[in-house]
């Protein structure tokens, strides 16, 4: 096990400065930060200015070698826009955006197994059916246009949830609730899929033979194996939920990272760039580490 | 079970009210559609760092109202000592929210803090380009204040001057502005909102808003919705399609002025025949109430209507397609290439409907036989167009612009739009070169009939571009506030004018 993280970190430390060398230079391609931050009656010279503060001046390379030198110190910079370093920024929306990742995935995953589990062991049958019909909608549904209809219905309509903003746990409801039914969707068919081919399966014929009752075949024996699968989307779709919500955060006033960065690419605030994607790539390298442990746990034949 | 249900219910319900009213009976809360990124007062240039920080934390020497002029607000008077210096009594008595008093020095180091090498201040870069200032105290409410070019209007560039502490860094932006306003910055949870109380020790009048707290939504819908459903109070820049409602939608005049610059030094443009047909062929009524809001005005000069100077008697140019057709005939039987391919550059989300507009405008010319091609761009690249130098390799080209002054002077947009020597100027004129200097130098009704005639030259006798809409904004204001939007709310939001029916 310790050989295989050891490995795992090595690579993904490559993946990383592979990252950030691509992701400095494809920034720097969308054009000089000066034109969108100063006015465009801004003179020549307070341009000049700007970018003589910013380092902007310097070659390209110079510029790189500057970064990579201030990272290998743990600095990441100043941001451009916001007149503080731009980690400081990044973790404070990080901090938003893993609250309502990890409630949000661990309400999915709870949910999903449950009303899968239960729409598998009858196939075809009115549940079945329902779960289907309503999670394929959820899988399908653009995020923005549910956020939209559930302020207008929930905020302004019935006045029960604020419209957006954070505060009290009543400023959760309706984030939670919209980032919830896109995984929701995919997970319960996942799941769904997973336990039909796992109760099909002999160990359960003969379980059910014995004379078991339905639950803890369907919840001790069969759930088990029919999780690996499961766990691969969990991870793909936290993971998705981990890089930033962004249509949620911008929607809602989230102020998580994925609103964080969208804006920081707008503004070409360079640093800032860089710091959100660092952190988030390395919480995905922590995540999936997380769920490849999770499969030695699920299934004693994994070993590393 | 249903009992239950209704118990939790009737908790989601009581909540409600909780947050709809959470600022009291005397604050208010006001959403505004981009989060402050800096919110040191020598950025309340900016609409966003404005609303919040100009005369509500950070005062400025002089201000200009939209119904009474150059005001004084910092400064008692001033007076012009000739040379290009201008002396400044200052307000006595006055403090800063840390406590210590107000006076020149702090004055001097406001000035120099905005053409400060280490920071780059809005204001300084915006409205102090290319002009020296220096400083001369001369006791604790008395400043002389030396501009080089000579400044005539420097009282009203001091309108865009907030006043900080002699103590407040050269090197470095603050992070809890501090001012002689007549609320306190108290407190700015990042990325959630942003909260100013009353300042007790205030100089002026006391305000009947006691505290004020700023949220974000870049979502419009999100916005109006806020309002409507009491948790916003005002939300000062909406989209048209969000004011649906009468009862709390404003419109006003948001100082924005939307044109074509031309490029006159290239054929065909430097016809005027074919400027002019440029003009007759577009029908600046059909825009309005359609792809832009009711209440658009058309423009016949790039400044709004309340800018001194602004002449009256200038009527826009009538759709009249034929006049085209025959100016661009007379032109071609010149020799002048009319049918030559003319770029029309237009910037990505520069206004609501930007694109509609300009396919609109491209098909009007499209039909007096003009041939001009539409290309979107987004801002950098733009920029590029708009800006001189302008590419080398260019051909004809038109650029789409929207240009904003609510500083009340003409001095702030035509040397950038018409000068040789103008940033964004697609005109080579010594004699408007001359014009500008003389309307610059000028004072009183002198300078007022100068800026008249100055745009009764570019709209009428060179017509140097093609003018088209002095724009509308939209706010929501909640029925409980006696508040009405004005050509200021796109850069700054006064909650001391703000008061409770």
């Amino acid at each position: 096990m310790k050989t295989f993280l050891r490995k795992r970190a090595v690579a993904s430390a490559f993946s990383l400065i592979g990252l950030v060398i691509l992701v400095f230079f494809l920034s720097r391609l969308t054009g000089d930060p000066t034109d969108l931050y100063l006015p465009v009656d801004a003179s020549a010279e307070a341009r000049e200015n700007f970018r003589e503060i910013h380092g902007l001046n310097d070659p390209l390379l110079v510029q790189f070698g500057r970064y990579v030198w201030d990272l290998a110190h743990f600095d990441f910079g100043m941001s451009i826009r916001r007149a503080e370093p731009a980690l400081d920024a990044v973790l404070r929306g990080f901090a938003w955006t893993l609250q309502l990742a990890v409630i949000t995935m661990t309400l999915v995953t709870v949910m999903a197994i449950i009303v899968g589990s239960l729409a598998a062991y009858r196939v075809g049958g009115v549940f079945d059916r329902l779960a289907t019909f309503f999670s394929l909608i959820g899988a399908s549904a653009p995020d923005f246009w549910i956020a939209i209809v559930a302020i207008v219905v929930f905020s302004v309509g019935l006045g029960w949830v604020p419209t957006s903003g954070t505060g009290g746990w009543e400023y959760w409801i309706l984030p939670i609730a919209v980032l919830f039914i896109r995984p929701f969707g995919l997970i319960l068919q996942v799941v769904r899929g997973s336990m039909i081919s796992t109760l099909s399966s002999a160990y359960v014929k003969t379980a059910r033979a014995k004379g078991l009752k339905n639950r803890p075949i369907i919840f001790v024996h069969a759930l088990r194996n029919a999780m690996l699968p499961v766990i691969t989307v969990i991870g793909d779709q936290a993971a998705a939920l981990l890089n930033g919500a962004v249509v949620v955060e911008t929607i809602f006033g989230f102020p998580g990272v994925g609103k964080l960065m969208i804006d920081s690419i707008l503004q070409r605030d360079f640093t800032v760039i860089l710091a959100a994607i660092m952190v988030t790539a390395f919480a995905i390298f922590v995540m999936n580490l997380l769920i490849d442990i999770l499969y030695a746990v699920l299934d004693p034949r994994i070993r590393y | 079970m249903i009992r239950n249900l209704g118990g939790a219910v009737a908790l989601l319900l009581s909540s409600t009210a909780a947050f709809a009213a959470s600022h009291g009976e005397t604050g208010v809360t006001i959403v505004l559609p981009e989060e402050l990124d800096i919110v040191d007062p020598c950025e309340a240039s900016r609409s966003n760092v404005g609303r919040v920080v100009l005369q509500n934390v950070a005062e400025t020497i002089t201000e200009l109202t939209p119904d009474e002029g150059l005001q004084p607000r910092l400064a008692e008077s001033w007076e012009d000592l000739g040379g290009g210096t201008w002396q400044f009594k200052l307000k006595d008595g006055v403090t800063f929210h840390d406590g210590s008093a107000f006076g020149a020095t702090d004055v001097a180091h406001s000035l120099e803090r905005i053409k400060s090498e280490n920071i780059s201040c809005e204001i300084g870069a915006k409205f102090f380009g290319g002009i020296e200032l220096t400083t001369e105290v001369v006791d604790d409410t008395t400043i002389n204040i030396t501009a080089d070019p000579a400044q005539p209007i420097l009282p009203l560039l001091l309108s865009t001057v907030t006043v900080v502490p002699e103590e407040t860094s050269m090197d470095a932006y603050v992070d809890v502005p501090v001012g002689t306003g007549p609320y306190t910055f108290d407190e700015y949870n990042r990325g959630q909102d942003i909260k100013l109380s009353l300042n007790e020790n205030y100089w002026g009048e006391t305000p009947t808003v006691t505290n004020a707290t700023y949220v974000f939504r870049s979502d419009s819908a999100v916005m109006a919705a806020m309002v409507a459903n009491g948790e916003a109070d005002i939300a000062p820049a909406i989209a048209l399609q969000d004011a649906t409602d009468p009862e709390m939608d404003f419109s006003y005049p948001n100082s924005e002025t939307v044109y074509i610059r031309l490029d006159t030094e290239m054929a065909p443009l430097n016809d005027v025949r074919v400027r002019q047909a440029m003009n007759y062929a577009v029908d600046r009524e059909a825009f309005i109430g359609t792809i832009l809001a009711d209440g658009t005005l058309l423009a016949t000069a790039i400044n709004p209507p309340s800018t001194i100077g602004y002449n009256h008697d200038l009527e826009p140019f009538p759709y009249d397609p034929e006049k085209a057709k025959e100016l661009l005939a007379a032109a071609a039987a010149d020799g002048v290439p009319t049918d030559m391919e003319i770029t029309f550059i237009g910037r990505n989300n520069n206004w609501g409907n930007v694109v509609e507009t300009l396919e609109a405008l491209t098909a009007m010319w499209a039909d007096v036989g003009l041939n001009v091609k539409l290309q979107m761009v987004e801002v950098a690249e733009w920029l590029e167009h708009y800006s001189n130098p302008f590419p080398e390799d260019r051909g004809p080209e038109i650029v789409a612009a929207m240009h904003d002054n609510a500083n009340g002077d003409p001095v702030f947009s035509v040397y950038f739009k018409y000068a040789s020597e103008g940033l964004q100027s697609g005109v080579r004129d010594a004699g408007l070169d001359d014009m500008i200097a003389a309307a610059t130098a000028a004072t009183g009704d002198e300078r007022a009939a100068l800026w008249s005639d100055l745009f009764e030259y570019i709209q009428m006798e060179q017509v140097y571009d093609v003018l088209l809409f002095h724009m509308v904004g939209f706010s929501r204001v909640n029925p409980r506030l006696d508040f009405e939007p004005s050509i200021r709310t796109n850069s700054e939001l006064q909650l001391s004018q703000i008061s409770f029916k």
